[in-house]
């Protein structure tokens, strides 16, 4: 019908398929995002660590920079796990900027002007809903974290001979798994946050509190206590865990692993357990109306 | 012909306390007004109808559809304009309402001009490059209507549509739902503080009042009713022309002062009292029909349900 001719009609056209409906609120949260310089800004920022990581391993394979850099010891450039440690840290961190930026708006607009119900009323759930809010963050997180790490480790299978790709395949399943967990975890508490809180200043600054107030509780449980289990509250610290032992390494980078070591098992567990109460305040916050108690 | 919504013991609580309690009754017609005063459960009714509340017991259905088990399947057929704010302010109002369309499960091509079409319909087609956030509260809820007619809905729930309109807007409003209504096969649920909005729209009243229904009126029936329904002031020969009516079918109650009240029977029409008091020589100074107005019914139900005092 022509827009010119005011009359209602009836919608008797196809429609999509259900499952995908989520996405659309992914489209449209990307599109409001990309509209703001400072984000574009920040996602740059966040991939520029990745051109200088391209550059070691260009370096690492090229014999004739080397000697024009004069590097003598051959070991001097080595891509192998303690490389990718390196390059998911300064990612996951990256990651982290993101997430505080973009995390803390996606819900919060919708609740402060009670959109909500405009979501709930049509065949849409609250899983839908949260799905699609979950997808902004999994792609913009995925795009600086496994992704870069999946094109560093092709760009050293190309570059490296003497089959390193072979031997060294086994990483690619830490860079996505690693990546996957400390993905969720963000995406979960910053959406946790913007459910719960809707001044964008604010919910950024709880999301850091969210990570560095339980690490310092832990510490302060460590030294009373005369115990290490008070770093299961370091969320940062039990990602790095997960991410090093992924990578099967024991010493260096990080230091030497200790007797007093956190097991994975409960690193894992922690990481999983901030998801699943994450999930629970979501739950709680996600309604098409107040519930009036008494 | 099916119901538009079929209550069968519906109870709903909301922490512990019961909001609806046992609503039983089948409401059949395409406009439905939902009554009562403040508190009495019109919008926890909606939002149970929509799925938002589960029922503690009993059972809602909706255009035959159960609103718990059915719930996605009946959200599909509805649009839904509620009481409260409900917009995303930094959007335009057409890029609001293509979103909503998107989500009903429009494609985005359908969905824009749908949106389009929507906003011109509701007579905001000047205004919907603005972002919604700048609309005045009239235009919120044009936006809002917009949005809830977009994806071509077949049963339109409105949760007081007017609030904070001015008249002018109010009237505009209200044409506009009774021409959504006459020009399509769209339902409607109209829940509203204000009884002549329902009056002009709906052809069925739901009015609840504690949670419980107070009464259930077809309006179009009461109306039909009505119009049979005489109240005459006349001078000249009263017996002999109140015989002839009781003759011809009526039933008549004679007053002082020349004043009858006459219920007339289905098959006869007005023009024939004017004929008899014409052969009498009867003179008819004023003819009324009595009209028994939703106001009437409305503090009737009220009454009836020893709430006197209902405040709407």
């Amino acid at each position: 019908m022509a827009v010119y001719k005011r009359r209602y009609n009836p919608y008797s056209g196809t429609l999509t398929p259900q499952w995908s409906r989520f996405f659309v609120l992914t489209r449209y949260a990307f599109a409001e995002l990309f509209k703001s310089r400072f984000f574009v800004i920040l996602l740059i920022l966040s991939l520029v660590p990745i051109l200088f990581f391209a550059g070691y391993i260009f370096v690492a394979n090229n014999k004739t920079v080397q000697l024009l850099m004069q590097m003598r010891s051959a070991g001097l450039f080595s891509v192998e796990n303690e490389y990718f440690i390196m390059v998911m840290i300064a990612q996951t961190q990256a990651a982290f900027l993101l997430n505080c930026w973009v995390g803390p708006v996606l819900i919060a607009g919708d609740l402060t002007n009670g959109a909500l119900p405009l979501f709930l009323s049509r065949p849409f759930s609250r899983a839908d809903y949260v799905l699609g809010k979950l997808a902004v963050l999994g792609l913009l997180l995925s795009a600086v974290t496994w992704i870069p790490g999946l094109l560093l480790f092709s760009l050293q299978a190309g570059l490296a001979r003497n089959g390193w790709i072979w031997s060294h395949i086994w990483m690619v399943v830490p860079i996505i798994f690693c990546s996957a967990i400390w993905i969720l975890m963000l995406s979960l508490i910053s959406l946790a946050v913007s459910a719960s809180v809707k001044l964008r200043i604010v919910a950024t600054g709880v999301i850091f509190i969210s990570f560095f107030v339980p690490a310092g509780l832990g510490e302060m449980y460590n030294s009373i206590m005369d115990t290490y289990w008070g770093r299961l509250l370091n969320f940062t610290e039990m990602f790095r865990l997960i991410l090093t032992k992924g990578f099967r390494e024991r010493t260096g980078l990080l230091g030497p692993l200790s007797r007093n070591e956190i097991p994975v098992p409960a690193a894992w567990g922690v990481l999983i357990l901030v998801c699943l109460l994450s999930l629970v305040i979501l739950n709680a916050r996600l309604k098409a109306r107040e519930v009036v108690r008494g | 012909m099916n119901a538009t919504i079929e209550l069968n013991g519906l109870e709903v609580q909301l922490g512990n306390r019961t909001i609806l309690h046992g609503l039983t009754g089948v409401l059949k017609s395409r406009a439905i007004g939902l009554l009562g005063p403040n508190g009495a459960g019109k919008s926890t009714l909606i939002n149970t109808l929509l799925g938002f509340h589960s029922a503690s017991k009993g059972s809602a259905r909706v255009l035959g559809l159960d609103s718990h088990t059915n719930g996605n399947a009946l959200r599909s057929l509805v649009g839904y304009m509620p009481e409260n704010e409900a917009f995303i302010s930094k959007m335009s109002g057409v890029r609001f309402v293509r979103y909503m369309a998107e989500i009903s499960g429009l494609p985005p091509d359908q969905a824009m001009e749908r949106a389009h079409e929507a906003f011109v319909y509701v007579g905001l087609g000047e205004a919907r490059y603005r972002p919604v956030g700048t609309y005045s509260l009239g235009m919120k809820q044009l936006a809002k209507l917009a949005q809830a007619i977009a994806h071509g809905p077949k049963l339109l729930i409105l949760d007081e549509p007017t609030n904070g309109m001015d008249p002018p807007a109010r009237k505009r409003l209200i044409e506009l739902i009774r021409e959504i209504r006459e020009a399509s096969d769209v339902s409607l649920l109209l829940s509203s503080h204000l009884l002549h909005d329902v009056e002009e729209t709906c052809d069925e009243v739901l009015i609840l009042r504690n949670g419980q229904i107070a009464s259930i009126c077809n309006l179009v029936e009461e109306r039909r009713a009505n119009r049979k329904f005489l109240e005459l002031e006349t001078i000249g020969a009263e017996a002999t022309f109140t015989s002839t009516l009781e003759s011809l079918g009526c039933e008549c109650a004679v007053f002082s002062n020349g004043r009858i009240k006459v219920v007339m029977p289905d098959s006869m029409e007005i023009r024939e009292v004017f004929k008899v008091a014409a052969d009498r020589g009867v003179q008819i100074r004023r003819m009324n029909h009595r009209r028994d107005s939703l106001e009437d019914i409305f503090l009737n139900a009220m009454e009836q349900t020893g709430a006197a005092d209902g405040r709407i």
